[in-house]
């Protein structure tokens, strides 16, 4: 009878946390845009609703009914899976986030989070690297050199970007002794590791911000360069797709963050899930202050800055607190 | 370390910029509900004008046509009664313009105009497609005072051999005097 | 040969030639106005100034006036020049109007180009401009004297090129003006090539005025299908019609220049009453109801009648490709063999004169040019080929002595020896000529055969008595001459006279002269159809047919027979007694409305095409449209329909050979490409000079002369028994010969409306002594009654004309079909005086 329960309780979790998931990422969308206006001294999406709030549906619907074209010389096989392994590798991430402690319902104990792996760090580490097959794909596929040189382009940034962001998060594991990330969130259960690792939460969120491929870190996309870069050909949905990717990659390195640095869903007085939820929101507002304040980087300072700055900070701040620990 | 103070500095000025727009109200004319004054030589609806005197000013000379980028404008040109050159039909395809302007610049009679209305949206592209009658005005647009039949030399109402502005009278080629 | 340097560029060149002409054989276009290849130098203009820097002459000189000379080094862009030919073109301007946006000369103005290319932009004359009331010269040309620049190009071309002399300049220095003396319709029968020399506006076409800019034609090459010359010319087509047409350069034909009957004769191709639907019973129907109807039909009849009663009429104005292929279709179906001529005469005619074209003796229009003497016989130019007229003007202006024998009155821009002549005793006048001029030991170095053709020459003195002499002013020049041609007519001659001038210029080349000779032919495509007839094929021999019953159908591919039946009662006859009459065809043509089944072909700049031109050059013309209703008839009004996509009206006629392809194949045929490899292997076949070539595309532009159907065995082969038989002229009656006139005649010109005011008011000519023997005057109303009918026409009297002759024009306006085919006689009787 157990197991039954179980599936029936992942199941309603799994469906929450997606259908949370999408809603969410569609209405960061309207979050960035609006939000970006006012940075910039706009209204943003004003028409569609009050206050544009049926923008994301709107936006939605519009994806759904586009013709998706294929381009003639692409490889038709990959150019149709390439979004979705975007799209699935964003969202499997979130498996392993935890976003309450347990709930207890006719005496049974139901734990907030969709699966507690002793490994979860590194689950997030080999789906984080997956995306890039989506990127580097969806490029090649294509056939097109601006969408080539995009893959190649995000293919090598995010390869960078990955060691740095693992490194970063070395130190939080020397601290926690777990590689769970239900660990990691008990673990500052007195204060969160931001405060103990200021230097590793900025490595990592500017490494996740280049994971993500966002302002200033977008050269796979480049809009004035390439085009759209590796998406430049995908239309409808599957161009909806890899926008979806994106941002539930925002919203997924929104929740590391806080896992790792913030506490995760800790926090006086509100729900936990309301917690991670505010923390989430707060990640994606800063992401989207950097994103209307600086420019772009030219891709020789991408590279520099991965590899001659972010990767010895890293290692040096491993080495740092390993000491620090030891003594 | 100073480079990097001026960096972080540099950074935190930027960061500051954007966070006080926050604050700002929005620039933004909102266009359905405001429309600003356009300047008299804004480039978009193409219109055909009349010359002070009421008459047609186009003389279908295809200049427009040709030098248009986008090949928009067609027309067909002919002889009224009087000697006038003039188009008996005249078409702008407005879903195929680029509103550059050249048509104005390349027209010899000033007929051709461009006007700040740039609200020629419609749902069936054939009615983009505007005819001599949609394109006519009755006004001379940004040139009042021009009149071609008055410099041109050939003979229409405006006036015989001889009668035009800074013409001699025509030449008598049977006499002998001076 | 002298060597100069142009521009840094050597070049050599054959002395004579002047220095302008070198450069544009460097390809260099040194500006000119008044300078023109056909027209030669008068230094009017200035602007085609050069700085000679070494050898004779040194400075700033007008190219066009000095001969290109050893050692010259010239500069065509040095800054001199320019700044000269700036204020040149400044000078030229002064006066010149602002009303380039509304003449059709802008976009193709040579003073236009010149204007900006030298850099005037802006006028700094201040003062008033000179004018000029214009004039009214007729329907084809529109006058602005204000636009004039004085290059004297009109007048030249005018005057001394085409010899009229009813425009030129009047007035002088800064008033001269160019005109007629009163308004009027210009004489000259070239009157339209003045808008393609004027360098500006002043002369510009008058049919297609206003209907657009020379970027927005499609312009492209031709050929004119209105007589059998084949002159080049560029068709100009806008929105779906032929609109303008143009002379287009051609070294061995037409020059510079074409007449008025092939520069306005296309306007049949887009007239409103132009048959776009095929029909069926006068009922419209689509294009492939019409070819299966004609299919299954035609297979009825085969079985009823058997395939020998069905008879095909081919046309002088269709393609080659046309021709081979209905020869084909009636081959392959046991079809009878087509028609393409009227009578029997005419074909052999037509087939004597090509048998007799030897390569040696033919000639180009060009070659004609440079003849020193030219013996016309039968042919009368202007009206026949009007650019055959303005070739001997050329000729005579260069010293060469005009000799016409021809029992018309035959009138020509130029001064000429002129013998009337009946058609019968024209033999009679070449044995006298070959006499006077050939000794007998010429004639023996050609062999035996020239021998005893020479020996049974008849005396000519029988002749004397009766006809007027041979001047001896004449005789002298033809002896004295180097490159004699003898021009011949095909069409009122009979064949022995053919053959006989064609021997006569061969015995001129024994006695080495650089003689040739220049068929005139019946229609533009005759040569073709010439090779393809057999010799009793004749539409005459048709209608027998069909009055004996032994053919119940009958297809006419783009042939009329109305229009050139002599008999039109018979005719009719004839086709109500026939069960089918297929007519495949561009013109609303009598044939056409009176067809059982109607299909549409398409027009000869519609499908492009081969013709073979009296010399038996063979010429090739590309498409030059796609066909459809003009868009000035498809809108109805006063702008084209707005439509989206919905393809084009009136498509559906194509090429006639297609149709006949289909016809042959018993099924539409969808590949055109192998179509036409199949049919220029049958071409191929035909001509063997085209073996060489793999399409027809690869033929050039000026043509391929071909020498096929050439038989040197009907050399000196005359049967002078029934040459010499000649019938007293008894007074008593008349032989009636038809002829064609320049405009009116021609059955494609004479639907150009721009054309009916030139033409002349269709007459009958009479020798004026005859006249008064019978009691007639100049003017009178005549009638002449035959079996079959009645005609009435004005009666003209002329001196200069062989007595026994009443000349008939075949004219669009006169019902002249009353004649039984054949040589035609008319009694006194039956010319009777109409009050």
């Amino acid at each position: 009878m157990d197991w039954i329960i179980g599936i029936i309780v992942l199941i309603v979790k799994l469906g929450l946390v997606l259908v949370g998931l999408l809603l969410l990422a569609a209405y960061l969308v309207w979050v960035e845009r609006k939000f970006l206006a006012r940075l910039q001294i706009r209204y943003g999406p004003n028409r569609a609703g009050k206050f544009g709030l049926l923008q994301p549906i709107a936006d939605a619907l519009k994806l759904m009914v586009k013709e998706d074209t294929v381009p003639e010389a692409a490889d038709r096989i990959l150019f149709l899976l390439a979004p979705a392994v975007v799209a699935t590798s964003a969202l499997l991430m979130f498996a392993v986030v935890p976003f309450g402690s347990h709930l207890t319902l006719w005496g049974k104990k139901i734990p907030l989070v969709i699966t507690d792996l002793n490994v979860g760090l590194l689950y997030v580490f080999a789906l984080s690297s997956l995306g890039v097959y989506g990127v580097a794909l969806g490029g090649w596929a294509s056939n097109s050199k601006y969408s080539l040189l995009g893959g190649i382009r995000g293919a090598a940034q995010m390869i960078s970007y990955e060691l740095a962001l693992g490194l970063s998060l070395v130190p939080i594991v020397m601290h926690a002794g777990s590689f769970s990330i239900v660990d990691i969130v008990n673990a500052q259960a007195k204060y969160p590791f931001i405060l103990l690792q200021p230097f590793a939460f900025v490595i990592f969120i500017v490494s996740a911000m280049a994971e993500s491929k966002r302002i200033p870190f977008d050269l796979p996309e480049a809009e004035n360069e390439l085009g759209a870069g590796y998406h430049t050909e995908y239309s409808g949905m599957r161009f909806g797709l890899f926008f979806l990717g994106e941002y539930v990659h925002m919203q997924v390195l929104g929740a590391f963050v806080a896992v790792f640095f913030l506490g995760g869903w800790r926090g006086p007085l509100l729900p936990a899930p309301v917690w991670l939820f505010i923390k989430i929101i707060l990640v994606a507002l800063i992401m989207i202050w950097i994103r209307g304040t600086l420019p772009r980087l030219r891709y020789d300072q991408l590279m520099a800055v991965g590899w001659k700055v972010l990767i010895p900070a890293a290692l040096l701040n491993i080495m740092v607190t390993g000491a620090i620990l030891l003594i | 370390m100073a480079e990097a103070l001026e960096a972080i500095k540099a950074l935190a000025t930027g960061f500051a910029t954007t966070f006080k727009h926050l604050f700002r109200k929005p620039i933004t004319e909102e266009y359905p509900e405001f429309k600003r004054t356009l300047p008299e030589r804004t480039r978009a609806r193409i219109i055909l004008t009349r010359d002070p005197d009421g008459g047609e000013r186009c003389v279908a000379c295809y200049l427009c046509s040709a030098v248009c980028p986008v090949s928009c404008i067609s027309m067909q040109s002919a002889e009224k009664e009087d000697g006038r050159r003039y188009a008996t039909w005249f078409r702008i395809n407005f879903a195929r313009c680029i509103y550059c302007g050249l048509c104005e610049e390349a027209c010899p009679t000033s007929a051709i105009q461009l006007t700040a209305m740039f609200e020629t949206c419609e749902r069936d592209i054939l009615t983009l497609v505007y005819e001599k009658e949609d394109l006519l005005v009755d006004h001379g647009g940004k040139d009042k005072e021009y009149n071609f039949y008055k410099y041109a030399g050939v003979v229409t109402q405006e006036g015989g051999k001889g009668e035009h502005i800074k013409e001699d009278k025509p030449v008598n080629v049977k006499s002998n005097l001076p | 040969m002298s060597k100069l340097i142009i521009d840094d560029r050597e070049i050599e060149v054959s002395p004579g030639t002047k220095v302008i002409e070198a450069a544009a054989q460097l390809g260099i276009m040194i500006p000119r106005f008044c300078y023109h290849p056909a027209l030669g130098s008068v230094g009017a203009c200035r602007v085609c100034a050069v700085k000679f820097i070494q050898g004779p002459f040194k400075g700033v000189q007008m190219s066009c006036m000095i001969d290109a000379q050893d050692g010259m080094v010239v500069s065509t862009t040095d800054e001199d020049v320019a700044d000269f030919r700036r204020h040149v073109i400044e000078w030229l301007m002064l006066h010149h109007p602002h009303d380039c946006p509304v003449c059709d000369e802008g976009g193709h103005c040579l003073l236009q180009d010149m204007t900006v290319s030298g850099g005037h932009g802006i006028r700094r004359y201040l003062g008033k401009k000179r004018t000029y009331t214009d004039q009214f010269l007729g329907p084809l040309l529109q006058h602005e004297m204000n636009r004039c620049i004085h290059c004297y190009r009109c007048s030249r071309f005018y005057q001394e090129y085409s010899g009229y002399r009813d425009l030129g300049a009047m007035q002088s220095a800064n008033r001269t003006y160019f005109g007629r003396f009163t308004d009027g319709i210009l004489e000259s029968p070239f009157s339209g090539n003045l808008s393609d020399i004027c360098p500006t506006g002043v002369y510009t076409d008058k049919p297609s005025r206003y209907f657009g800019r020379r970027w927005d034609y499609q312009r492209s090459p031709s050929l004119c299908i209105n007589c059998s010359l084949g002159c080049h010319t560029v068709a100009s087509i806008k929105y779906r019609e032929v609109k303008r047409q143009e002379a287009r350069f051609s070294e061995p034909v037409n020059g510079y220049f074409i007449c008025d009957r092939g520069r306005y004769g296309f306007f049949y191709s887009s007239l409103e009453s132009r048959p776009r639907m095929a029909r069926i019973n006068g009922k419209q129907c689509t294009f492939n109801q019409a070819q299966h109807a004609m299919i299954e039909k035609l297979e009825e009849i085969k079985k009823n009648s058997g395939s020998a009663a069905i008879a095909a009429v081919g046309s002088l104005r269709s393609s080659l490709e046309t021709l081979v292929m209905l020869a084909q279709l009636c081959q392959t179906k046991r079809w009878r063999d087509p028609a393409c001529f009227i009578d029997s005469s005419q074909v052999q005619n037509v087939k004597t004169a090509i048998s007799r074209l030897e390569p040696q003796l033919r000639v180009s229009l060009r070659d004609i040019e440079r003849a020193d003497f030219i013996l016309a016989v039968g042919a009368d130019p202007i009206n026949e080929a009007p650019m055959l007229a303005l070739a001997m003007r050329q000729a005579q202006r260069n010293g060469a002595t005009i000799v016409v024998i021809d029992p018309r009155p035959v009138s020509l821009p130029f001064p000429f020896l002129y013998l009337p002549a009946a058609p019968m005793a024209l033999s009679a006048y070449l044995g006298s000529l070959i006499k006077a001029v050939v000794n007998r030991g010429t004639a023996d170095k050609m062999g035996d055969g020239a021998r005893k053709f020479y020996d049974r020459i008849p005396e000519g003195k029988k002749l004397a008595e009766a006809q007027p002499p041979l001047s001896s002013e004449m005789l002298q020049s033809l002896q004295q001459s180097r490159r004699p041609i003898i021009v011949c007519g095909t069409e009122i001659l009979s064949e022995t006279v053919l053959s006989l001038s064609a021997d006569f210029a061969l015995l001129l080349q024994a006695a080495e002269k650089q003689a040739g000779l220049f068929y005139l032919m019946p229609g533009a495509n005759a040569f073709a159809g010439g090779i393809l007839s057999g010799e009793k094929d004749s539409f005459l021999q048709i209608i027998e047919q069909i009055e004996d019953g032994s053919i119940r159908a009958l297809i006419s591919v783009e042939a009329d027979p109305f229009w050139w039946f002599d008999d039109r009662p018979r005719l009719e006859r004839a086709l109500d007694k026939i069960d089918l009459l297929v007519v495949l065809d561009y013109l609303d043509s009598q044939a056409a409305q009176r067809a059982n089944i109607f299909i549409p072909t398409a027009t000869f700049y519609e499908s492009g095409g081969m013709l073979i031109n009296q010399e038996g050059r063979v010429q090739v013309a590309p498409r030059a449209l796609l066909g459809g209703i003009p868009i000035s008839q498809a809108g109805g009004g006063d702008h084209p329909p707005r439509l989206y996509d919905v393809g084009i009206a009136g498509f559906d006629p194509k090429a006639a050979w297609l149709t006949l392809a289909d016809l042959a194949n018993g099924a539409a045929q969808e590949d055109e490409k192998a179509l036409q490899q199949h049919l220029w292997k049958q071409i191929s076949d035909l001509i063997p000079q085209l073996a060489t070539f793999s399409s027809i595309d690869e033929i050039p532009q000026e043509g391929i002369v071909c020498s096929c159907g050439v038989n040197i065995d009907s050399r000196f082969s005359i049967n002078w028994s029934a040459a010499s038989n000649i019938r007293h002229d008894s007074g008593d009656d008349f032989d009636l010969i038809e002829v064609d006139w320049t405009f009116g005649t021609e059955e494609l010109s004479s639907l150009s409306p721009c054309l009916w005011k030139l033409e002349r008011k269709p007459c009958l000519v009479m020798h004026s002594g005859r006249a008064e023997i019978i009691g007639l005057t100049d003017v009178d109303l005549v009638e002449i009654s035959t079996e079959t009918g009645s005609l009435e026409a004005e009666l003209r009297t002329a001196d200069n004309m062989a007595p026994g002759i009443l000349v008939l024009p075949r004219h669009r306006k006169l019902a002249w079909q009353i004649f039984t085919p054949g040589k035609i006689r008319i009694r006194k009787d039956q010319i009777r005086k109409k009050q």
